[in-house]
Order: structure tokens, then C-alpha cells, then sequence
């Protein structure tokens, strides 16, 4: 019982909600991606190999030329590289979507070990000095706002950028004309094609944009929190952010509602110094606490008419 | 009827090969250079501290003792098996494990090759429920480190009782990697003795169920600290560089382990030695000197294998005459830090 009354009152720290924010971060932006992609008609699973991409190319590059700015920007490609096989292997090719992101999660999981084990031998792969990763920054005034200054203005510059998407790829989506032609696309592409929409074009754009917002969540675990890349450090995020978009019914504020659960459960247990209760036992809450989401609070949801299905131009 | 017979013979075709296999790689034939294969723990050779050390005194080895060296990195527990049967069926003398979690592993690869020499770090030769199968061919190399880990808490204890804590808050915390007894011998000795320096501490523990991912063991951290920790021991491998940086980044005190980890973090005021590279030598040396023996090898300060190092941080000098009176006194017996974590 005392572990009980020891979260609940964990529930009132701004500590533990700043923790929560930012585990949700790192899944948001792959999750965002995957709504994109998927909204377009492609189903993308491969998120976690596309983040995985990002976090050791970011790294490799921070490294090298000790600019996280720079880093970034090689991770967001990788993921962005990434994302274009995983475009043409099933909009060109027609491939099966899943096969090819499967395929692609656990190219990435060898690439990068393989990599590691070229390039840095056994040795070291090497950790960021202190001031060369993404920065954390206080956003003057505003942090200091009781609670919620600790919450939502003391954060790592990506967490803010990621919010800033958040808004924007909601806006694209569902109130501007790109918006209409990606979710037709996903909808019906005959007809959209019909109407004059290049759905192939609209498609990569899509599975590309994802890749890249998975590299940038990448680079925020990796150039960000970790400061130095370990094999599978992405650690199966990818896929919660799978799971995350699927929760939010394929909409961008459904996707960051699922994450921040998701994230909630992570913070808990990463304070099971002050929880008395077994660490194994709290270990299963993110796990506990999705399995009650899905079987209680979200209701059916189905994803875009043709998703998963490749457009044949011609075909009914 | 006839696939279920096919698999049979199947079967038996494998135990003859592995039976060939082990006939074939006994050790100790003369004039011939010895092979030593190492299988690191899943934090990998890059943790700066556990795999780290075992590396070096392999590498010691290798320079010293003229023997051939070669090294498998386990990506997860799963490959255990698969990476020390590799060394042990191609001849190896012998095969290092490094870690508490490879003890089935090596139960169970030691008892299919009798005759290969296998030494495990930090535990034995066990059966899956962890229990020593007490094989002959198995040499445990333990460590005291409730030892280590008094030194660097009694350091603790006697900063945040001078009052010299960034904040004076008389909390610190101690980041493990999984809730096992090699980690909670560290965790055990650093709150009996910051308890002891000072009695009015509080000590949070944790755990990060990781010994390679930074993330995790930041996060755990990161909540002992707002929890107004202002030491983290990091008890965790290669993720507890994650707890080094969440330290460095909120501007308080911590602890490396196993290994001088001041590079890590310029947080790093002292770490807590286990000089896992000396029981690697010394392992090795045995079987190069053909006196290898199966059982428990202790280290400890008796040895010189266990201890601190001061890293980015001037210690006042009676803070340090404290620590190392202390670590006297452990040494000759007359004060005994505790292996299980005192409530």
C-alpha cells in the first residue's frame, strides 16, 4: 500500500512530469512520423530502425566535428535515407509494407553494430564532453512559473521543437490543402489521382517526412540524453510510437496523448528509489498501463482506407 | 513417425560432433602458446568500467604472458552460450566470462567441455536457478565490493557532515544496474559507511534494469537528484555513465565504479575501484603457470584488488585520513562493511 500512496504523491512533483514530457518526446516525433506516412497509405513499422539510424550517424558526426547542430542534421538524414528504401522498396516496388519495414528495422540493428565494430574496433565508440550535446535550455521568465516552469520551459531544445511540430503537422493535416491531398491519398488514391494529385510524389514525401522525424528522435536520444550511442540503445521506442499513433486513432494530439502515458510509466519507474516497491515489479508498469489504455480508454480505431496497399496507377 | 526418427538421429549425429569437438580441444599439450577467449557482459567493451577492465587485463596478458587473446562482446543474454561455446570448441585454454548474469551459461557450457578451462567474474559455474554446480574446471573470481563501496559513501558521509554537499542536503543516492549481489555489495557498503560518517543521511536507492543504455540510469538519477541527492554512486556499467552526466549536468557530486572513471564526467570526484583487470591476469596466469584451480579466488583490499581512486575533486585531508583509516581498518578485520544492503 505504501507503494501506492508513494506514486500518487510522485503524481504532484513537477520532477517526475518534466521527466514524463521529455520520455514522450523521444516517442512522439517517430510517432508523428509513422501519422504522416501512414496517412499518405503507407504503412511504416520501421521507425525504430529509422530512430536507431539517426542516433549512430548523429553520434559519429558529433564526435567528429564536435557541433550538435551538425549532428543533428546527419541524424535526421540518416533517418530521412533510411525512410527513402523503405519508400521506394513499397511505393516502387510495391513490396509488402510490413516485410520491407521489419526488414528495415533490423538492417539498422546490423549496420550499426557492424559500423561500430569498423570504425571504433573494440574500442571506446567515445561519449560527448559536456557541452556538445543538444542543450538543455530555461526559457527565461517562464521557468519560473511554480510547477509548471519545471514541467514544460526546463527542457532539452528538442522537446520544444518537437511541440512546435506537433502543432504545426496538425495544422498541415487537417487544415490546409497539403493536408487534404496526403489523407486522400490515404483514403482513395484512384480518385486522387483522378483529381490531379501526384500520389506518388504525396507518398515518398510522406515515408521520407517520417524518417526524418524519427532521426531527429534519434539524435535527441542519442546527442541529447545518452551522449554516446550502445547498440539497440533505441530500445524498442520505435515501436511504442507505433503503438502510440495507432492509440491516437492516426491523429498527431491522439499519438502525444498515448506517448505522454507511455512516458508517464517510464518516469514512474525511473523514481523506484523512492517508491517502495520491488524495481521488477514497477519495470512492467509502462507495459501494465498500456494494456489497461487499450483495452479500456481507446475504442476502435481504424487506420486510412489504403493503407498498406501500394497504388497501381489504372487499377480500380 | 519417420521425421520424428530422422530428428533423432539428427540428434545424436550433433552430440557425436560435440563429442569430437571436446576430444579434440584438450588444453596443457607443451610448448604451445596459450589461447585465452574473453565474452563480455551486454554493457560491452566500451562501459569504461566492468568489460573495460576485463579488456585490459587480457590486454596485460597478452603483452606479458605471451599468450594469444581474443574477445566476443554479448549484444544480450542470449548469446552467452553461443559466444563461450565458440571459444571452447576451437581449442581455447581458457574461456572468460565476465559477469554475474553468464552463470548458467557457463554452468552449462563448462560441464560439455570438461576438459577447457573457464573463469567467471563475479560468480560460478551454476545450474539456471543460479545454483554453483561446484564444476572443477571453473574458477570464480569474487570480489568484496561492499569494500569499495564503503570508501567512496564514508567519503560522502564525511563531506555532507562538514557541510561541504553543493547544498547540504544530507541525501545521496546510488544508481544499480539490476538488483544483483555483486551491485548490492557496492550499494551495501556505501550506506552503511555514509551512515556511519554521518548518521543523519538518508541514502535513495535505485535501479535502472540496465547495465548498457545512458538513458536509463540518467533518468534514475535525474529523480534522486530532484529528490535532492547531491552524490550519485553509479553501480551500473556502461548505462551508469547516463547517472555520471545527469550529475554533472545538475551541478552535484558523483561516483564512478569499477574502473578511475574522471573522464566520464567532471562530476566524478572519486570512484570505487574493482580491479576486475587484476583477477583476469591472475587468472590467466594461472593456467599459463599450469596452476589453475577450480573454485572461489576472493579480491578485496587483503589483495589489492578492490579500493578508490580521487578523481576531479580536491578532498580535504581529513576527509581523505578518515577514508583511508578507514579502509585500514577493513583490511586488518577489525570493521566489516556489510554484503546485503542494510535497511
Amino acid at each position: 500500500m505504501t507503494a501506492i500512496s508513494d506514486i500518487l504523491h510522485l503524481l504532484f512533483t513537477a520532477n517526475l512530469w518534466q521527466a514524463t514530457l521529455s520520455a514522450a518526446i523521444l516517442l512522439l516525433l517517430p510517432a508523428l512520423g509513422g501519422v504522416i506516412s501512414e496517412r499518405s497509405g503507407v504503412v511504416n513499422i520501421a521507425m525504430e530502425g529509422m530512430m536507431l539510424t539517426g542516433a549512430f550517424f548523429g553520434v559519429v558526426a558529433a564526435l567528429a566535428w564536435h557541433n550538435p547542430w551538425l549532428a543533428t542534421g546527419v541524424a535526421i538524414l540518416a533517418g530521412g535515407l533510411m525512410a527513402a528504401v523503405h519508400a521506394v522498396v513499397s511505393i516502387q516496388f510495391r513490396a509488402d509494407q510490413i516485410v520491407s519495414g521489419i526488414a528495415i528495422n533490423i538492417f539498422a540493428a546490423g549496420l550499426t553494430v557492424f559500423l561500430i565494430n569498423r570504425i571504433f574496433g573494440l574500442q571506446d565508440v567515445g561519449h560527448l564532453g559536456p557541452n556538445e550535446g543538444l542543450p538543455y535550455i530555461s526559457i527565461g521568465g517562464l521557468d519560473q512559473i511554480p510547477f509548471f516552469g519545471k514541467v514544460l520551459f526546463q527542457q532539452n531544445i528538442v522537446v520544444y521543437v518537437a511541440l512546435v511540430l506537433l502543432v504545426l503537422i496538425h495544422v498541415l493535416l487537417f487544415r490546409t490543402r497539403i493536408g487534404l491531398r496526403i489523407r486522400a491519398v490515404g483514403e482513395h488514391p484512384q480518385a486522387a489521382d483522378t483529381a490531379g494529385i501526384n500520389v506518388f510524389f504525396i507518398r515518398y514525401s510522406a515515408v521520407i517526412t517520417s524518417g526524418l522525424l524519427s532521426g531527429l528522435s534519434g539524435a535527441f536520444l542519442a546527442i541529447g540524453v545518452s551522449n554516446t550511442f550502445v547498440p539497440n540503445m533505441t530500445d524498442g521506442r520505435g515501436y511504442i510510437a507505433l503503438a502510440a499513433m495507432i492509440f491516437g486513432k492516426w491523429t498527431p494530439f491522439g499519438a502525444f496523448g498515448a506517448c505522454l502515458i507511455f512516458g508517464l510509466g517510464e518516469a514512474i519507474y525511473a523514481n523506484n528509489s523512492i517508491i517502495h516497491a520491488s524495481p521488477y515489479l514497477l519495470s512492467m508498469l509502462p507495459y501494465i498501463i498500456t494494456l489497461v489504455v487499450l483495452a479500456g480508454v481507446v475504442g476502435r480505431s481504424s487506420p486510412p482506407a489504403a493503407d498498406g496497399i501500394p497504388y497501381v496507377p489504372g487499377s480500380e | 513417425m519417420v521425421h520424428k526418427r530422422l530428428g533423432i538421429l539428427g540428434l545424436a549425429a550433433v552430440a557425436l560432433m560435440i563429442a569430437a569437438a571436446c576430444g579434440g580441444s584438450s588444453p596443457g599439450t607443451t610448448a604451445k602458446q596459450i589461447k585465452v577467449g574473453l565474452v563480455t557482459d551486454t554493457g560491452g567493451l566500451n562501459d569504461k568500467s566492468f568489460n573495460h577492465l576485463a579488456y585490459v587485463g587480457l590486454q596485460k596478458a597478452i603483452a606479458d604472458l605471451g599468450i594469444k587473446g581474443d574477445v566476443i562482446e554479448s549484444k544480450n543474454g542470449d548469446e552467452y552460450v553461443p559466444n563461450l561455446t565458440n571459444f571452447a570448441s576451437k581449442g581455447y585454454d581458457l574461456v572468460l566470462g565476465n559477469g554475474f548474469l553468464m552463470q548458467p551459461a557457463i554452468g552449462t557450457v563448462a560441464g560439455q567441455f570438461p576438459n577447457v578451462h573457464f573463469a567467471i567474474v563475479d560468480g560460478a559455474g551454476t545450474d539456471a536457478s543460479f545454483k554453483d554446480l561446484k564444476l572443477p574446471n571453473v574458477q570464480d573470481l569474487l570480489f568484496k565490493e561492499q569494500e569499495s563501496g564503503a570508501l567512496v559513501g564514508a567519503m560522502a558521509g564525511m563531506l555532507e557532515k562538514q557541510g561541504k554537499g553543493p547544498a547540504n542536503t544530507h541525501v545521496i543516492g546510488a544508481v544499480g544496474g539490476i538488483s544483483i549481489p555483486p551491485v548490492n555489495h557496492y550499494i551495501a557498503g556505501y550506506k552503511w559507511a555514509a551512515a556511519m560518517e554521518d548518521p543523519s543521511i538518508k541514502v535513495l536507492v535505485g535501479y535502472s534494469n540496465d547495465f548498457s543504455d545512458p538513458t536509463k540510469c540518467s533518468s534514475v538519477a535525474k529523480s534522486q537528484i530532484g529528490n535532492k541527492a547531491e552524490f550519485i554512486f553509479q553501480v551500473a556499467g556502461g548505462c551508469g555513465l547516463g547517472a555520471l552526466q545527469a550529475a554533472g549536468q545538475a551541478k552535484v557530486y558523483s561516483f564512478g565504479v569499477d574502473a578511475d572513471q574522471k573522464d566520464a564526467d567532471p562530476s566524478v570526484i572519486a570512484s570505487a575501484l574493482k580491479k576486475v583487470d587484476v583477477a583476469v591476469y591472475t587468472s590467466i596466469k594461472s593456467v599459463v603457470n599450469g596452476k589453475f584451480q577450480g573454485g572461489e579466488t576472493r579480491f578485496s583490499l587483503q589483495n589489492d584488488a578492490t579500493g578508490y581512486t580521487l578523481d576531479n575533486f580536491n578532498l580535504p585531508a581529513d576527509v581523505k585520513a578518515e577514508v583511508d583509516g578507514l579502509a585500514a581498518k577493513i583490511k586488518a578485520g577489525t570493521l566489516t562493511p556489510p554484503a546485503d544492503i542494510p535497511a
